[in-house]
């Protein structure tokens, strides 16, 4: 008889159970299905025939899917740049055999399973509202997509399955030839996260620079579609700037932990951690313009107008903005750069006082430049006074001539930054290191004396010489210094003497919200962009393709765009926050079991062995 | 009050928000909070201060049959098809162009018929270059170009007829489609016989192969013509 009741008690939680995920999903299926119930207006009778389904009761739907997709796309940066950024340090801690490198790794890894089921959450609710809002857009789209909606399916199947392993794996991957299997997992996660970030860019470039379809086999029609002009210029540039999410969120979630930090331990762990994902996201963000320069130079050799609705039409004060966040963002860097030189190597503080106040000096006089508009709006009396819309003193940096110039200026100044607290605290030892040394201060004088030259040189060419060989000569010579000064430190540094040992957690508060700043900066110019590309297709929903004859066919101005960049960013730094909170939740209860008593730092997936053999 | 003050003031108001969690809250996640909800209302004052300026769609241009009485307006119905619906100008220029993926239409209407032009819209690969890179029968080299006629484009007969008229008018020359030939709404497509006998292939279709080809006169609007290649 008990064991009757036990199997009813169990039949019925098992009914509850089911009853409540049925209850919850016909809740969302509710939820979900409201653009078509009675509560969407339908912009015709006939569903057949319907373009665009609306509620403009929750704010129309352009502002829905604005912000669904904005939150959406973040969230995958997230978990795209995540894995990269997790990989990274894993292979630096196998190689250098530090453990704390490798704990790193796993304790952003652990994040992913929760992040995933938050990425694909919004994007399942994203595509039913699209199907819901955009019913047109999206047959057509699906017409010449499906075979690569497919690919995309199974894509996230291999993804799921190799995130499981290395996951799950770690424990029992940590030396030897599984280590290396381990590493290749990473690997694979990324190799699929790349296909899994690259598919989805083709649907949203071929809107931006569609190719016309001919006839042939669905596959080929949706091949051609996906090799728009534009698909690898935004897949390079969205890689890249996945990487520099990944770091800077990495540097934003350290920078929170450090505020909070309550022991020495804690303050170590997390000061360091703070540098790991700065160096990461620098590191990632110097080569992001060149990458933005193609992105841009594609965009104008597929169609000059959109070049220009961007860059000198009612989108060209974006770019100052833009300058803007980017210039922040520079400074935010390099200012947690000069920190970590003035607080974690004693008696270094005199040392680079005067080069830190020079490169802020230039790096300020280069985003002023930056800064500048390329004309003014001004009332009739104003410009006749100007003599014209162009200010005549500033009018000459508000041109892309100059505003390339200061820009690699900027990336050759926060190149510095980094080598120079690479270097900080060390004495080089071999004997080529006086011309080593000197090799490198020349490469910088001379790379910064011919970028100036071919900027003021750029004035007097024309456009198309300047944009064809100059500007890409400038980037170029930053490259080559890059490429050339990297190595040569890394050589130098490995035979060098540690003078001064790196001291961690002196940093002073104001570290932690530097690097809450320059996450807040990347969110916010990831929104910005995302602004940009959407507006610069103007009124189409595929360009020069399928026109959007919706109310919402107009561009918002900048400031109302602002206001839901804002909230979007807003909004995603508080799931992030969640999801950190999540995943680190479990392990403050082992760490208390486990009698750490909050003594180690509470490590999202930190592995109680690696704890342990820290803390003897 | 206008909408950019009532952003503005939110923003304020965000602003003000984060000073007041800054000044006395001294728990420091809320405080980060703080600082966030300053910076990003800070970033949005900023863009609500520079020129606020939308970007509002331009009409839309719709065929109305009833308004075109002479082959002028054909053209000029002809030309807003072509820079939009049609997708010509995605690939095509009129003029020399670095960023053009496909031939330039410059006096395309002086060197070819209409019968041609309208051929080479709704049955592109009927007259093809033959790929010779390879041993044994040269191989068909499809033309990149699709049937306009078909979806995703998907023009009507009347739509092709007005780009024909817009393309001839742009290369100087006499406009050989009448209004007559339009189908007013309900009326079947009119076959429409050749004004004149086919042009001469430009010289860049000459290299085809000898074809006879059929036209589909239901899908193309034009009687069943034999077109003699090489």
């Amino acid at each position: 008889m008990r064991n009757h009741d036990a199997s009813h008690g169990r039949v019925l939680r098992r009914l509850n159970v089911w009853g409540l995920s049925i209850a919850g999903l016909a809740l969302l299926a509710g939820l979900l299905g409201l653009p078509v119930s009675g509560w969407a207006e339908d912009a015709a009778g006939a569903s057949a025939t319907v373009s665009y389904r609306d509620i403009p009761q929750l704010g129309g739907s352009r502002n829905i899917i604005w912000v669904v997709a904005q939150l959406h796309l973040l969230l995958a940066g997230f978990v795209l740049g995540v894995p990269i950024f997790a990989w990274l340090c894993e292979i630096v801690g196998w190689k250098a055999g530090e453990k704390r490198y490798d704990k790193l790794a796993k304790e952003f890894t652990k994040l992913l399973t929760s992040s995933y089921a938050t990425t694909a959450l919004f994007g399942g609710i994203l595509l039913f509202l699209l199907i819901g809002f955009y019913p047109k857009l999206m047959t057509y789209l699906t017409d010449i997509f499906f075979p690569s909606f497919l690919v995309y399916c199974a894509l996230f199947l291999l993804e799921t399955v190799t995130l499981y392993l290395y996951w799950y794996g770690w424990d029992v991957m940590l030396e030897g030839r599984v280590k290396v299997f381990h590493l290749f997992l990473g690997f694979l996660l990324n190799v699929f996260a790349f296909f899994i970030m690259i598919i989805p860019n083709s649907w949203a470039t071929f809107q931006a620079s569609p190719v016309v379809i001919a006839e042939g086999s669905s596959l080929a029609r949706a091949w051609a579609a996906t090799w728009n002009p534009t698909w690898w210029p935004v897949n390079v540039h969205r890689l890249i700037a996945n990487v520099v999410l990944g770091g800077f969120i990495c540097g934003a979630y350290a920078g929170v932990r450090y505020l909070s930090a309550k022991s020495a331990e804690e303050r170590e762990h997390y000061d360091w951690m703070g540098y790991v994902g700065n160096f990461i996201g620098v590191f990632g963000m110097l080569p992001l313009p060149f990458a933005g320069y193609w992105l841009m130079r594609e965009v104008y050799q597929y169609n000059q107008q959109m070049g220009i609705t961007l860059m000198g039409g009612f989108l060209s004060w974006l770019f100052i903005l833009q300058a803007m966040l980017i210039g922040v963002l520079f400074l935010g860097a390099n200012y947690y750069f000069w920190l970590g030189i003035t607080y974690r190597i004693p008696g270094a503080e005199m040392k680079y006082k005067r080069p830190i106040m020079a490169m802020l000096v230039i790096l300020l006089l280069c985003l002023g430049v930056w800064m500048t508009p390329h004309s003014l709006v001004a009332s009739l009396e104003e410009a006749r006074k100007l003599g014209g819309t162009h200010h005549p003193l500033l009018g000459v940096f508000g041109v892309m001539s100059a505003k390339m110039t200061v820009a690699n200026l900027m990336i050759l100044v926060t190149f510095m930054s980094f080598i120079m607290y690479w270097r900080a605290g060390k004495e080089e030892t071999a004997t080529w290191a006086k011309v080593a040394k000197a090799l490198m201060g020349g490469l910088f004088g001379v790379a910064a004396i011919v970028i100036i030259v071919l900027g003021v040189w750029g004035y007097f060419v024309p456009a198309i010489v300047r944009i064809n060989y100059f500007s890409v000569a400038q980037v170029l010579i930053v490259l080559f210094v890059l490429l050339t000064v990297t190595p040569l430190t890394a050589l130098l540094m490995k035979t060098a003497r540690t003078t001064t040992e790196m001291v961690w957690g002196r940093m002073p508060p104001r570290a932690g919200y530097a690097l809450v700043l320059n996450a807040v900066m990347v969110i916010l110019l990831m929104t910005l962009m995302g602004y940009a590309r959407s507006s610069s297709r103007v009124h189409w929903h595929i360009y020069g393709v399928m026109r959007d004859s919706s109310p919402y066919a107009y561009s918002p101005a900048l400031g109302y765009a602002a206001v839901f960049m804002s909230l979007n960013t807003f909004i995603f730094c508080m799931l992030v926050a969640f999801i950190f909170w999540v995943a680190t939740m479990g392990d403050k209860g082992h760490a208390k079991d486990a009698g750490h008593g909050g003594a180690l730092p509470a490590m999202a997936g930190g592995s109680q062995s690696l704890d342990q053999s820290k803390s003897s | 009050m206008s909408e950019v003050a009532l952003l503005q003031l939110i923003g304020l108001g965000v602003i003000g928000t984060g000073i007041l969690i800054l000044l006395f809250i001294q728990s420091r996640f809320p405080r980060v909070i703080g600082f966030v909800m300053i910076v990003l209302g800070t970033f949005s004052l900023v863009a609500l201060s520079v020129p606020q300026m939308a970007s509002l769609p331009p009409a839309e241009e719709k065929f109305d049959v009833a308004s075109i009485k002479t082959a002028n307006d054909m053209a000029v119905i002809g030309q807003k098809i072509f820079f939009s619906k049609g997708q010509c100008a995605l690939c095509h220029s009129i003029g020399p162009s670095e960023s053009a993926r496909c031939p330039d239409l410059k006096g395309i209407g002086a060197k070819l018929s209409r019968e041609f032009i309208y051929e080479s819209l709704t049955q592109p690969q009927a007259y093809i270059y033959l790929d010779y890179r390879h041993e044994g029968p040269p191989k068909d080299y499809p033309a990149r170009m699709p049937h306009i006629n078909r979806n995703p484009i998907g023009l009507s007969n009347n739509e092709i007829l007005s780009v024909i008229a817009f393309l001839q008018q742009m290369s100087g020359e006499p406009i050989t489609v009448s209004p007559s030939e339009i189908a007013m709404p309900g009326q079947p497509v009119s076959v429409t016989a050749p004004a004149r006998a086919p042009a001469l292939p430009s010289p860049a279709k000459s290299k085809t192969k000898g074809k006879t080809k059929k036209a589909d006169a239901g899908e193309a609007g034009l009687v069943a013509m034999v077109v003699h290649g090489r």
